[in-house]
């Protein structure tokens, strides 16, 4: 398949471009050695279909449905209870014992229901300046563990957030294993975002249910620390997968609409520790996204059937729009290029897909560095026919960003996905 | 500060977990099981040897405190009923807190047996609003035995209720506590006195009438006996006609035992006028708890029905504090 080769899946839109199939594709054969998540937490989706059987991962890599182990490096956020409630879900899909394929870096931070209240009380009181967060305390989780390493004034702003009180430590899966200091920080969550939550319609369980559960938590899953993406290259092939879009990147992505984490490969490689890995690009056919934030080539006329991606009540609705090959170069140089792309949703092709190639006042790129978080909204896209030929319009990716297209999706069943024959790169 | 569908959702987590490391719901029996009859014993937390008062206190969080205690019957005419309690009971506080039926929820929960014949015939916990009510149910020793006479010894449990437990809602405020008993049997005819001084440990001289425990226990506490489907007599006449004669319309049928939670929140709410019978079936449909909610429904027909024609309580005469630990 890809013999020998690390693979970093990433996706080069605002999310849902297909991340999950690709990475199940890539795992069906039984060698690849582990999945890596390096970013994101629980409010991933990434859906497999798989004959009958569907599930949406969230925190377990999508390799599982083939059995793959899952390593959840330190740059994950962990929320154990919807991993408890995954973990059934897939067991009830015929996976056995789900939990024991997980490993978890000790470093790695918490994701706890105090975060997730906050995330909403902030989230209700912008009312419809919504973010269009996921309601799943992801920014939050981040947000506070750089509050407690800075340590800015009880009311002040703090990276655009009000600052409710002085914060504690960050909560770490590391620190489930031990109640006495978990009960410390999660008291001091507790009092620092009672003037958020007070009059909320918010609320989290009691700090001692929340220790015991945690410690229950760390004594069901494998925990570890060091070079544990290391110890496993060494054993086998390993896939990166990444949550949500570049064009959702914490420094790439466009402001306010972008998520408190890094999207592109660069934790990936931080992970690999110079050891060589390819990276793969994935992209649907056309542009969506969920929620609010720029989708310049937004189109009301674009409607294909979704059956896993609806309207959430943080999260906003469910939009479509014509590709858009803009940003799609503009996330491939985020990326800092790509060896590989995935296409997805090849299906619609027949259906006469348009593609802007470049928008009327600034081009076929966007400009680097700042100041181009708005211009995506104000530039009218120039359209032109995509071929509805499903191999020409690979060829037209490969053409486009001169990288060869190595997976393929032409519908949302594992069987309809392909691994096309691997053309040697850069020599 | 609870908030339901989180208590909900981080007690499913926890044994989510524990399944994973192999611990089962049923890990104390399993262990005490694995030993020669001789070496049963309930564990320590859960022995009333000994014990002056299982305590329900208002604490700054819990400020209006509501003790709520649910004993149910771990002998062999139960059948799978005892497994049914401990995998479900787990969720009353759950769903107490996500109703809002009642205030400040403290929950103890315990086993009977019979005294005549099992190694552990009485186990009680202590009152906990967090989850370490839920290892408390877990560690409670289903021994399965009892003795053959259509009999086990409530009438024991109800004594310490009665005598070995004291509560801020009572002491500060004259308002009763819930008391479920859950089983499908008699009271022993008598309460014997050389019951009482081996597993209580008060030194009693004389046998009590089981009725007059019962009339006492009223003073501090609204009980009610359940009698589940899938245990041994839930048909039989006598049965029936026992518990409404001690404890009149709080003598609960419930056709499906997995709904114990559901019919125990609904009684309550009834009880405390925070909802009557339609809302409360309607709340459980909202919740999910659709099948249950047609339990709780036939279940309560005459309790809710009666529960409107009854004039509010006001507080209790002969309020006075500490007269509720009366011991010999």
């Amino acid at each position: 398949m890809f013999p020998g080769e690390h693979v970093v899946v990433v996706g080069l839109g605002f999310g849902d471009e297909g991340k999950g199939a690709v990475v199940d594709t890539l795992c069906q054969d039984g060698t690849v050695a582990s999945v890596v998540r390096f970013n994101g937490g629980a409010q991933a989706a990434h859906n497999v279909v798989a004959g009958e059987r569907h599930h949406t991962f969230s925190q377990f890599g999508s390799g599982t449905l083939s059995g793959t182990p899952t390593l959840l490096s330190r740059y994950v956020l962990v929320e154990p209870i919807a991993l408890a409630a995954e973990a059934r879900e897939l067991a009830a899909l015929g996976v056995p014992d789900p939990l024991s394929l997980v490993s978890i870096d000790t470093a790695a931070r918490l994701t706890t229901p105090i975060h997730v209240a906050a995330n909403r009380a902030r989230e209700d009181a912008r009312g419809r300046d919504r973010h269009g967060s996921c309601g799943k305390g992801i920014g939050e989780t981040v947000w506070y563990s750089l509050v407690s390493r800075r340590r800015p004034a009880p009311g002040s702003v703090f990276e655009g957030q009000e600052v409710p009180g002085a914060a504690g430590s960050a909560p770490t899966v590391g620190d489930c294993a031990d109640p006495a200091g978990m009960r410390r920080k999660l008291d001091a969550m507790a009092r620092f975002y009672e003037p958020l939550l007070a009059g909320s319609e918010h609320g989290f369980p009691a700090v001692s249910e929340m220790v015991s559960l945690y410690r229950d938590f760390a004594a069901a899953v494998r925990t570890v620390s060091g070079d544990e993406v290391g110890r496993r290259a060494e054993r086998g092939t390993l896939v990166f997968e990444g949550a949500q879009g570049v064009l959702l990147d914490e420094w790439r992505g466009f402001h306010p609409h972008t998520t408190w984490s890094t999207v592109t490969p660069d934790n990936a490689r931080a992970l690999l520790g110079g050891r060589r890995a390819q990276v793969l690009g994935v992209t649907r056919t056309y542009q969506t996204r969920h929620g609010a934030g720029p989708l310049p080539t937004e189109d009301s006329r674009v409607r294909f059937p979704e059956a896993h991606n609806g309207v959430g009540r943080y999260q906003g609705a469910w939009r479509e729009g014509h590709l858009d090959a803009v940003l799609l170069r503009y996330a491939v140089a985020a990326c800092g290029g790509i060896d590989g792309l995935a296409v997805t949703h090849l299906d619609h092709a027949a259906k006469g897909l348009k593609v802007a190639n470049a928008y009327s006042e600034c081009g076929t790129d966007l400009p680097a560095g700042p100041g181009v978080t708005r211009l995506p909204g104000r530039c009218a896209p120039q359209l032109a026919e995509l071929p509805r030929d499903p191999d020409a319009l690979v060829d037209w990716f490969e053409t486009l960003l001169d990288t060869p297209v190595r997976v393929t999706g032409a519908g949302a069943d594992r069987a309809d996905y392909r691994v096309r024959t691997a053309i040697p790169l850069h020599g | 500060m609870g908030h339901g569908k989180w208590d909900d959702d981080t007690y499913a987590a926890a044994r989510t977990f524990r399944a994973a490391k192999g611990l089962d719901d049923f890990g104390y029996t399993s262990k005490m099981k694995a030993k020669s009859s001789k070496g049963w014993k309930a564990d320590p937390s859960l022995d009333p040897l000994g014990v002056t008062a299982r305590e329900c206190r208002d604490s700054a969080d819990h400020a209006d405190s509501t003790p709520i205690a649910v004993l149910f019957d771990v002998t062999g005419s139960m059948g799978e009923v005892p497994k049914i309690m401990q995998r479900k009971l787990g969720k009353l506080h759950g769903l107490l807190q996500r109703k809002g039926y009642v205030t400040d929820p403290q929950i103890l929960f315990g086993g009977i047996g019979d005294a005549d014949s099992d190694r552990v015939p009485l186990q009680i916990g202590q009152f906990e609003s967090d989850n370490r009510m839920d290892t408390q149910l877990r560690t409670i020793f289903l021994e399965g035995n009892g003795g053959g006479q259509k009999s086990e010894s409530y009438e024991l449990a109800a004594y310490f209720m009665a005598r070995h437990i004291v509560t801020d809602a009572w002491q500060k405020r004259g308002r009763k506590g819930y008391l479920f008993l859950i089983g499908d049997e008699l009271n022993k005819p008598r309460l014997e006195a050389r019951h009482i001084r081996r597993i209580i440990g008060d030194d009693l001289g004389q046998d009590i009438d089981p009725a007059s425990v019962y009339r006492e226990l009223a003073r501090k506490w609204n009980v009610y006996f359940v009698l589940p489907n899938q245990s041994s007599y839930y048909n039989d006449p006598e049965i029936s006609a026992h518990w409404q004669g001690i404890l009149g319309q709080n003598f609960l049928k419930l056709d499906d035992p997995g709904a114990v939670c559901e019919l125990i929140a609904t009684t309550i709410g009834i009880e405390e006028r925070t909802v009557d019978l339609d809302q409360a079936l309607v709340d459980l449909a909202e919740v999910g708890s659709v099948a249950e909610s047609r339990s709780v429904g036939k279940a309560l027909v005459q309790v809710g029905a009666g529960a409107r024609a009854l004039a509010p309580s006001a507080t209790p005469p002969g309020l006075d504090g500490p007269d509720d630990v009366a011991l010999n």
